[in-house]
C-alpha cells in the first residue's frame, strides 16, 4: 500500500514536471522575442499571442486559405486588389480602378504598374489572374465557383469571367493576396513572397512567426517595424502578459473581467463574431439517415416567442461579463444590415403569441399542443465554455416561457447533421454579405432542397438575393440585402419567419501594454485571431 | 495476549472493507440522487467559492460543485463497477480456457494476451471508445476490453498449477469429465483471486474513464463526470478558482484509494495463508 502511494506521488511530481517543463519552453521563446526586440534598442516591435488555431496550418497561402478562409482578414504578407474600410465598404489597394459588365459577367481591373515583389519582380496582371486562377483550382475553404477564370489582358489590365452575375465580388477581392506566378511552387505557403507591408522572416511551426516590414512597400510607411505572433492558449497568454513577455495578448471575457494585470488594460473590440441558434423551420422528414425539422420548432409562433422572449442584456452580463453586444441579425453594424431586424426584450408578449398559437400550458409547466410537448435540445461544441454558457443561459431563459429545453454537448463531426433537426449554438460573422446568402439561401441540389445549415425556404427572400447578387452596384445590391432581411411584408425578422436566433455579438478582448497605441480596428469578424493585426502597420508606441 | 492482537488485525481489516464499501455506496446512492442539481445552472449564484449551502463552490454557470462532484463520483463507480465486472468474467473465461482447452487453446489465448499487453493501454482505449462513437457505449466497452488480460493471465497460472496437484490427477484417473473438474475443483479455487482482482480492476477502470473523458474521448460534456469536471476546471484555475479542480480531484483520488483498500483487505481476509494474522 505504502508503495503503490510512494509510486502515485512520484507520478504526480513526474506530471508536474512535464507540465511545468512545457510552460516555461513557451515562456522562454517569449522572453528571447522580447530580448531581441530591446537589444535593437527600437520602441518599433510588437509581439502579440494568438490562439493556436490561428496558425495557418497549410501556411501563408491564399489557396489554402491565409486570409481568404474560414477566418477572413487582411494577408499582410500579399496585397489584396481592394481593402474593406473601417465601415466595410470598400476601397482600393492594389486596383486603380475596376467596374463590371452590363450583364455582371465580366469584371475589368486596371492595377497600379509600380508594385514589385520582395524578391524584386515586378507585380503585372499576369500575377493576379495566376492567383485568382490557382486559389479557384485548389481553395476548398472559400467559394471561388462564381469565377470561371482570370485573364490578363495586358500587363495592367486584368479581366474576370464569372460563371454567374455576383455583385459583391469586390469583398472577395479584399482577402486574396496576390501571389507572384514566377515564384509560386508547392511549398509556397511555407516561404510566401508577396508585395504586402510585411516579409515573413521566420516561422517556428507551433510557437511563433515573425514578421518585419517590408522595406520597398508602394504605400504608407509601416510604422511598426517588426511583429512577432506567438501560437498559445488562452490561460498561457494569461501568463505571458503576467509576465511581461508580450505586447498583446488575447484573452476571454472570464479572464478579462476577474484579472487585472498591471502594466496593461484591457482593450475590447466590437465584432460581428456572433452567436446564434438556428430553429428548423419545417415539419420532421428523414433523408438519407438525416433528419430534417422539428415537430415543436416549425411553428413560427415559437420561433417568434423565442426571439422576443430572450432577454440578450441579461444573457451578456451573464456570459460575457458585459464584453458583448446584442445580435438581432447575422451582420450587425455592417452596411448591410437592416436595423429592422432589432426587437424588444418582451416575455409577455412572447407568452401571449404562444397561447394564440395554441401552445397551452400543461401540468408540469410545459406547453404542449395537440400533444406535442414544446421542448427540444441546445447543442453546443463541447470545449467552448461560452457557447455551453450561452446555451445553457438561453435553456433557463426559456424555460420560463414553458418550454421544455435542455442542452447537450455535439462535436462538429456530427453537429452539421444533428443541426438540420435541433437548434445548435452557432458563430458566425464575416465581412461579406455572402453569409446571408449561406444561411438564408435554399439550396436545389443539397438535402432536402432547403438551406445549408437548417432547413428554411422562403422564395420571397431567396429571390431578393439572387436580385442583390445581380445588380450593378454594391449600393445597390446593399438595399437588395436588406430587402431580404425584411422588405416591410416578407422576410427572415421577428415579423417574417425567423428561421435563426441571433443572441450576442462576442467582444474580442486584449491585454495591451501601456504606451501601445493600437489602431482603430474594423469591426471584427468571426474568430479571434489575425483581423486585430490588420492594421498592425499603423500601430504606434507612445 | 499475542493472539489478542492478531484477532485485532483482522477485524481492523474486516472494519476497513466494510467502512470503504459502505463510503463507495453513500457515494453513489447521494450522486443517483442529486442528478438534477448537478445539472441545473443558475447565473445568478456563478464563481461562487465554497461557503454555505454550496460546500464545494459552483462554476462559471452557477453549478453546484458538490452536486457535480458527487454525480460525477457515482458516475465513476457505476461505470467502473460495470468495467471491472465484465472485465473480470472475460479474464476468468479466458483464463480458465486458456489452462484446460489444450496447447492450441492456451496459445491463441496467450497470444491475444500479449498482443493487448503490447499495446499502450490508453492508446488503445482510446481507439476502442472512438471507434465505438465515444459516450458511454464507448467507455464502458473501451473500458472493459482492455483490462481483462494481467487478471486472465493470473488465472491461467493459477489453473495450470491446480492442474498438476494429486487430487485433481486422480478426479482425472477416476474418468471425471472435464467440466466437472471445472466445477468442482477448480472454480471455487479462484473465487480469492477472481473477487480480489475483480476489485482491483476498480480503481483502473475510473482512472482511466476520467482521463479519456479528461481528453475529450469520452463522456460528451453535458455530463458532470469527473474527467469533465476537471477538464472544465483546468481553464478557470488561473483565475483563482481553486476548488473548481481541487475537491473534484480529491475525490477521485479518495474512492481509488478506498477501493485499493477495500481490495486489499478482501485478499488478506481470502488469503488462506493471512487467516490467522
Amino acid at each position: 500500500m505504502k508503495k503503490r502511494l510512494a509510486s502515485l506521488l512520484c507520478a504526480a511530481v513526474l506530471a508536474a514536471g512535464i507540465l511545468s517543463g512545457c510552460g516555461s519552453s513557451q515562456g522562454e521563446t517569449a522572453d528571447r522575442v522580447t530580448q531581441q526586440g530591446e537589444e535593437e534598442g527600437t520602441k518599433d516591435s510588437v509581439v502579440v499571442t494568438m490562439p493556436v488555431t490561428a496558425e495557418p496550418e497549410s501556411g501563408f497561402d491564399p489557396a489554402y486559405g491565409w486570409g481568404a478562409g474560414e477566418h477572413v482578414h487582411e494577408p499582410l504578407i500579399q496585397s489584396t486588389l481592394t481593402v474593406t474600410t473601417t465601415d466595410l465598404k470598400i476601397d482600393k489597394d492594389l486596383a486603380t480602378d475596376y467596374s463590371v459588365s452590363e450583364d455582371g459577367l465580366t469584371w475589368t481591373v486596371k492595377i497600379r504598374d509600380d508594385v514589385t515583389f520582395t524578391d524584386g519582380e515586378k507585380l503585372t496582371a499576369q500575377d493576379v489572374a495566376f492567383t485568382y486562377n490557382n486559389c479557384k483550382e485548389k481553395s476548398s475553404v472559400n467559394d471561388f465557383t462564381m469565377l470561371e477564370e482570370a485573364v490578363a489582358v495586358d500587363d495592367t489590365i486584368v479581366e474576370f469571367h464569372m460563371t454567374r452575375p455576383f455583385s459583391i465580388w469586390p469583398y472577395t477581392m479584399a482577402i486574396v493576396g496576390i501571389v507572384p506566378e514566377h515564384a509560386y511552387s508547392e511549398d509556397y505557403g511555407q516561404n510566401p513572397i508577396g508585395s504586402g507591408r510585411y516579409i515573413m522572416k521566420q516561422w517556428d511551426k507551433g510557437q511563433q512567426v515573425i514578421f518585419e516590414a517590408n522595406p520597398d512597400y508602394y504605400g504608407e510607411e509601416p510604422k511598426i517595424k517588426k511583429l512577432t505572433v506567438l501560437f498559445m492558449e488562452e490561460e498561457a497568454a494569461l501568463a505571458a502578459a503576467q509576465a511581461g513577455q508580450v505586447d498583446v495578448a488575447h484573452t476571454a471575457a472570464s479572464y478579462a473581467a476577474e484579472v487585472e494585470v498591471g502594466g496593461y488594460s484591457v482593450l475590447s473590440v466590437e465584432s460581428v463574431d456572433n452567436r446564434g441558434i438556428n430553429l428548423p423551420a419545417t415539419a420532421p422528414q428523414e433523408k438519407d439517415g438525416i433528419t430534417y425539422g422539428s415537430e415543436c420548432l416549425q411553428d413560427v409562433a415559437v420561433r417568434r416567442a423565442i426571439n422576443i422572449g430572450i432577454d440578450r442584456e441579461e444573457m451578456i452580463e451573464n456570459v460575457l461579463y458585459g464584453y458583448g453586444t446584442p445580435a438581432y441579425s447575422i451582420c450587425d453594424k455592417l452596411p448591410w444590415y437592416n436595423e429592422e431586424s432589432e426587437v424588444e426584450y418582451n416575455p409577455d408578449q412572447a407568452i401571449k403569441l404562444l397561447e394564440e398559437a395554441g401552445w397551452e400550458e400543461g401540468d408540469d409547466g410545459i406547453r404542449q399542443k395537440d400533444g406535442v410537448r414544446l421542448s427540444f435540445t441546445i447543442l453546443y461544441a463541447p470545449g467552448d465554455s461560452v457557447r455551453q454558457a450561452l446555451a445553457e443561459d438561453t435553456a433557463l431563459q426559456l424555460r420560463e416561457l414553458g418550454m421544455e429545453v435542455s442542452t447537450q454537448g455535439a462535436g462538429w463531426d456530427v453537429a452539421y447533421d444533428m443541426a438540420q433537426s435541433q437548434p445548435l449554438m452557432w458563430g458566425w460573422g464575416a465581412h461579406t454579405p455572402m453569409e446571408l446568402y449561406n444561411i438564408y439561401h435554399s439550396l436545389e441540389d443539397s438535402g432536402i432542397g432547403m438551406a445549408q445549415y437548417s432547413p428554411y425556404k422562403n422564395e420571397t427572400v431567396d429571390s431578393y438575393m439572387d436580385q442583390a447578387l445581380a445588380s450593378g452596384s454594391l449600393e445597390e445590391s446593399y438595399e437588395l440585402w436588406k430587402q431580404a432581411q425584411w422588405d416591410g411584408t416578407d422576410g427572415v425578422t421577428q415579423e417574417g419567419d425567423i428561421p435563426w436566433v441571433w443572441l450576442c455579438n462576442v467582444n474580442h478582448l486584449y491585454y495591451v501594454r501601456d504606451g501601445l497605441q493600437v489602431a482603430e480596428q474594423k469591426i471584427h469578424p468571426h474568430g479571434h485571431g489575425w483581423s486585430l493585426v490588420n492594421n498592425v502597420d499603423q500601430w504606434s508606441w507612445n | 495476549m499475542k493472539r489478542k492482537t492478531k484477532s485485532n488485525r483482522r477485524t481492523r481489516v474486516l472494519l476497513g472493507l466494510t467502512l470503504s464499501l459502505v463510503f463507495l455506496a453513500a457515494v453513489c446512492i447521494a450522486g443517483c440522487l442529486c442528478t438534477e442539481a448537478a445539472r441545473t445552472a443558475d447565473f445568478g449564484r456563478k464563481n461562487l467559492s465554497p461557503c454555505f449551502p454550496y460546500l464545494f463552490g459552483t462554476d462559471w454557470m452557477g453549478r453546484d460543485m458538490f452536486a457535480r462532484t458527487l454525480k460525477g463520483m457515482s458516475i465513476s463507480i457505476l461505470l467502473g463497477v460495470l468495467a471491472s465486472v465484465i472485465s473480470a468474467l472475460i479474464s476468468l473465461l479466458l483464463g480458465i480456457a486458456s489452462a484446460t482447452l489444450g496447447k492450441r487453446a492456451d496459445q491463441l489465448i496467450t497470444w491475444v494476451i500479449d498482443l493487448i499487453m503490447g499495446i499502450p493501454h490508453m492508446l488503445l482505449l482510446l481507439l476502442v471508445s472512438v471507434a465505438l462513437g465515444k459516450g458511454l457505449k464507448g467507455i464502458v466497452i473501451g473500458v472493459a476490453l482492455t483490462h481483462w488480460p494481467s487478471l486472465a493471465r493470473l488465472i491461467r497460472a493459477e489453473v495450470m498449477q491446480l492442474r498438476e496437484s494429486p487430487y485433481i490427477k486422480v478426479a482425472q484417473k477416476l474418468g471425471k469429465g472435464r467440466w466437472y473438474l471445472v466445477k468442482t475443483h477448480i472454480l471455487p479455487h479462484l473465487v480469492p483471486q477472481f473477487l480480489v482482482g475483480m476489485i482491483l480492476i476498480f480503481p483502473h477502470a475510473i482512472l482511466h474513464e476520467s482521463s479519456i473523458t479528461f481528453l475529450g474521448f469520452g463522456l460528451s460534456s453535458e455530463q458532470p463526470a469527473i474527467g469533465v469536471i476537471l477538464s472544465e476546471a483546468m481553464k478557470h484555475l488561473v483565475t483563482g478558482k481553486w476548488w473548481l479542480a481541487l475537491f473534484p480531484g480529491l475525490m477521485l483520488v479518495g474512492t481509488v484509494v478506498l477501493f485499493y483498500v477495500a481490495g486489499e483487505s478482501l485478499r488478506k481476509l481470502l488469503d488462506p495463508g493471512s487467516v490467522h494474522e
